[in-house]
């Protein structure tokens, strides 16, 4: 018998540094990886297809569960396709709320990364300084919609209720706040040799791979290539802001871990802005029969009742077409198709979730590279396996 | 040189991790601490009670039945053949489907339930979840809400010149609820 050259290990699917039930299937020569194949599937919940039997209202929660760590921006995504298929407009303070949260969620999102990420390569303290700022932004979350993770919070043509009372000067707080802290994680990690030997040079990727491999988010712009969908393809007001895109240069671990502090910092500015321009108005559109009216209305108003009643039995119908919305979610692009066949549920919704098309990357990543480095171009491409699978 | 210069930077970033030696911990330490929740949390959904005669709020207009997408909420109300109204009989409310979404508090026009900021009630058994009218009612009698039911009803007999059309629905708004097909909900699962 011929003597093997490679052996072939699993890692996951339950490896504390896969970030969830991924499993990677590497071909080892020595130490240096020669294949490796992510295998995905161990956490698929059929969110899709549930979304489908669901009339548009019910499936909002459904989002939420996909990216548990950025729920507001799978909300969001979710809520704009819905209402470019049914044409609404919302108020502006609804897109100012929208914006101000889901730029938070950002902020969110990435604070877990940078926490895991950190604990990954062995900075173990990072995890719970990053995890103590994220309450804060977690602590709105619940202000606002009642939960932590699951929020819930934005409606089909507005909000589900109004921002809180100490919205403003909460978030302020945290604008406030965050930068501070961020010059202890700078500080422990940003000269740190140890980090730096860990992730300069690794998971390497160039700005014309990236593009190959259809990457988006912080993936795409750490090698340098200026995209980012609040700029290229405004929604929800984003033309109104002003804030820079931030790029890396080299593509690789340590690129991504700068580019996504600065994103951070950015993501803040617009919180801020969008705190200081906040418009007065209503939190919801007014579109009888497909938006709910508002409580005061439904106990007054014989019209009101009625819709309501109708839009929580039957939902409302959408017209015959199909819509693509994207959003610049933490990971990337995050895309809901919907086709619709005229009923009150949606005939077809497919997600393009960017944990998902990141990760086909993972092989370009590490391959030929040394087997301690599959676990850092895991992290730092931030996946969530509850997306990858949906 | 870069070794002594690798050497700094390690002991920057002791420095941080020094700084935080001395700190009082954050940790709550939970059944003795308990964390006030804010006021709009969404933990286990109550049914509500009159504040005056203590009667459930619940008409049985089935909206918040319809209205969730998990079908935790299962009510019994079968409709009287002369009246044509419905009288409510069981309600029971399955907390391990429960994804605690908030729909039905939103779907609810009578203030007859809500989600409430208590999360306490782990069992053994997951029977245990499934709560049936009386312990909904009797989990909802401390907490607090706003009767919007009531308040509504008292002025807009006030000033009727301007409201005259609007009281109606009011005093009567179960009527066109049921009324609508009742067999959409079993689509639902
Ligand atoms: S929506 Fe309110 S009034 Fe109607 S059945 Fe449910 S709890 Fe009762
Ligand atoms: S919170 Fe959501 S899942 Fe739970 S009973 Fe209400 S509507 Fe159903």
């Amino acid at each position: 018998m011929p003597e093997a050259k490679t052996v072939t290990i699993n890692m996951g699917p339950q490896h504390p540094s896969t970030h969830g039930v991924l499993r990677v299937e590497c071909e080892l020569d020595g130490e240096t990886v020669v294949k490796a194949r992510p295998v995905i599937g161990y956490l698929h919940t059929g969110i899709e297809k549930t979304m489908e039997s669901k009339l548009y209202y019910k499936a909002i929660p459904c989002t939420d569960r996909m990216d548990y760590l950025a729920p507001m921006s799978n909300n969001l995504g979710f809520v704009l396709a819905v209402e470019k298929l049914m044409e609404i407009e919302v108020p502006e303070k609804v897109k100012w709320a929208r914006v101000c949260l889901t730029e938070l969620t950002r902020v969110a999102s990435h604070l877990v990364w940078l926490g895991t990420h950190a604990l990954d390569i062995g900075a173990m303290s990072m995890l719970l300084y990053t995890f103590r700022e994220r309450e804060l932004i977690i602590d709105i979350y619940e202000a606002c919609a009642g939960q932590r993770m699951m929020s819930t919070y934005f409606r089909i043509g507005g909000l589900s209720d109004d921002l809180p009372r100490d919205f403003d000067k909460k978030v302020r707080n945290i604008i406030k706040v965050i930068p501070e802290r961020m010059k202890d994680y700078e500080a422990l990690l940003t000269n740190n040799q140890i980090f730096i030997n860990r992730t300069k040079g690794v998971a390497v990727i160039s700005a014309e791979d990236a593009i190959n491999w259809s990457l988006s988010g912080p993936m795409l712009r750490g090698s340098g290539v200026k995209h980012d969908l609040r700029k290229a393809n405004p929604y929800s007001g984003y033309e109104n802001f002003d804030f820079e895109i931030a790029t890396g240069t080299n593509g690789d671990a340590y690129d991504r871990y700068l580019l996504r502090l600065k994103e951070i910092r950015q993501s803040l500015r617009i919180a801020q802005q969008a705190l200081d321009g906040m418009p007065e108005g209503p939190y919801r559109a007014h579109v009888p029969g497909v938006v709910l009216p508002p409580k005061e209305d439904v106990l007054h108003k014989m019209e009101s009742m009625i819709f309501h009643f109708k839009i929580i039995t039957e939902g409302f119908k959408s017209p015959r077409g199909q819509v693509y919305q994207a959003i610049e979610a933490p990971k990337g692009e995050l895309g809901f198709f919907i086709s619709s066949d005229g009923t009150n549920r949606p005939n077809r919704v497919r997600v393009r979730p960017p944990s998902f098309c990141n990760l086909a990357a993972l092989p370009a990543l590490c391959e030929g590279r040394l087997f301690a480095d599959v676990v850092v171009a895991i992290g730092s491409i931030d996946i969530v396996l509850g997306e990858v699978d949906r | 040189m870069g070794l002594l210069k690798d050497i700094k930077n390690l002991l920057i970033g002791m420095k941080i991790t020094g700084k935080h030696l001395g700190r009082h911990a954050i940790t709550i330490q939970y059944p003795e601490e308990k964390w006030t929740m804010p006021e709009r949390s969404r933990g286990i959904v109550v049914l509500l009670s009159d504040k005056e005669t203590g009667e459930l709020n619940c008409t049985a207009c089935m909206l918040c039945m319809k209205a969730c997408p998990t079908g935790a909420i299962r009510i019994d109300a079968p409709r009287d053949e002369v009246t044509k109204k419905r009288t409510l009989k069981g309600f029971v409310v399955d907390n391990g489907l429960c994804c605690f979404c908030g729909l039905c508090e939103e779907a609810c026009n009578f203030c007859a339930i809500k989600m409430t900021p208590k999360y306490e009630f782990s069992t053994i058994h997951k029977e245990e979840l499934v709560w049936d009218m009386k312990r909904l009612q009797e989990v909802g009698r401390d907490v607090d809400y706003v009767d919007t039911r009531k308040k509504k009803v008292a002025p807009a007999a006030k000033p009727a010149v301007a409201v005259t059309p609007a009281p109606a629905p009011v005093t009567d708004p179960p009527a066109p609820a049921p009324a609508a097909n009742p067999g959409e909900e079993k689509k639902e699962g």
